[in-house]
């Protein structure tokens, strides 16, 4: 089975309308479902740009959707896409993702927007414009930069 | 597939520069930029580990907290698959501290797999594809479990 090594498994309260919001909002494609037979998803692997995202849910035992926390959560999750990222954000807000920052250039070289999905876990979508080297990145960002430690 | 394209996890931490030393103690992960302050405080940093790369967060807002403000739970978990002794992986972290909340066993699907905890209480899955298993064969091994799609 074709995987990358790192996935991030995502917990929702209804996994099949997480998996229906993502590929509407974002154009994740679904590739595969395991059903628990009870409405439930037990895991799940859906593909964008070569990589892998797994959503599933009701949430067992230690796990939760945000929506059972308040609005809180333990990670996010950021997207670096080639090109087409307007085209996106748009696409993502008209099928109902709140937008938290609208696409913005950022001082580091990349036009970044973020975004909630229904149940509240938090997206970032970003793309290169101009790649820095750490010596531009410090400069333009006024931070110490350490890279390929 | 381009390691700076895809899908990059977040992982939120109390303690993002215990959880860097952490990170690379028990499953290897190197950093691949690091940014912090003129006062020495954490700002940003992505690990890496093969081809992929995760970012190490801090609480910077209410609504990010580390499983240590939450009654240790997590909305997300983070998987990681190797091609190599997943028995000796899981040994690494053990001896790093980690705690192992389901030891390595063969799952249905064809991977081995374990899971732990780290200091914090983030979840860690890890994996290694030991037999190729057919959607039918995995099915018949689960009953009542329906899989739709399979590679």
């Amino acid at each position: 089975m074709d995987v990358p090594p790192i996935s991030p498994l995502l917990f929702y309260r209804d996994a099949r309308a997480a998996l229906d919001f993502l590929q509407r909002a974002f154009g994740f494609e679904t590739r595969m479902v395991v059903d628990d037979g009870q409405g439930g998803v037990i895991h799940s692997e859906s593909v964008f740009l070569g990589h892998v995202v797994m959503v599933c849910g009701p949430p067992p035992g230690t796990y939760a959707s945000p929506l059972d926390l308040g609005g809180r959560r333990t990670g996010s999750v950021h997207v670096q896409v080639p090109d087409g990222l307007d085209a996106l954000f748009e696409q993502a807000r008209a099928a109902g993702a709140t937008i938290e920052r609208e696409p913005a250039d950022q001082p580091y070289g990349d036009r970044v927007f973020t975004c909630l999905d229904p149940e509240g876990h938090s997206w970032s979508f970003g793309q290169t414009l101009k790649a820095l080297s750490a010596e531009e990145m410090a400069a333009a960002t006024g931070r110490d930069i350490k890279q390929g430690l | 597939m381009d390691a700076k394209l895809g899908f990059q996890p977040s992982v939120i931490y109390q303690d993002p520069k215990a959880a860097m030393r952490w990170l690379a103690a028990a499953f290897g992960f190197e950093t691949a930029i690091y940014i912090e302050g003129d006062d020495g405080g954490f700002v940003h940093c992505q690990m890496r580990l093969g081809e992929s790369l995760i970012s190490i967060g801090e609480e910077w807002s209410d609504d990010f907290k580390s499983p240590l403000k939450l009654d240790g739970k997590n909305t997300q978990l983070t998987s990681i698959q190797i091609d190599s002794d997943v028995d000796a992986h899981c040994e690494r972290a053990r001896a790093a501290g980690a705690v192992i909340t389901a030891e390595p066993e063969t799952q249905f699907y064809g991977d081995r797999t374990y899971r732990c905890r780290d200091p914090e209480g983030h979840h860690w899955s890890i994996g290694q594809t030991v037999e190729d298993v057919s959607r039918e064969a995995a099915e018949a091994r689960v009953p009542g479990v329906k899989i739709t799609g399979w590679l």
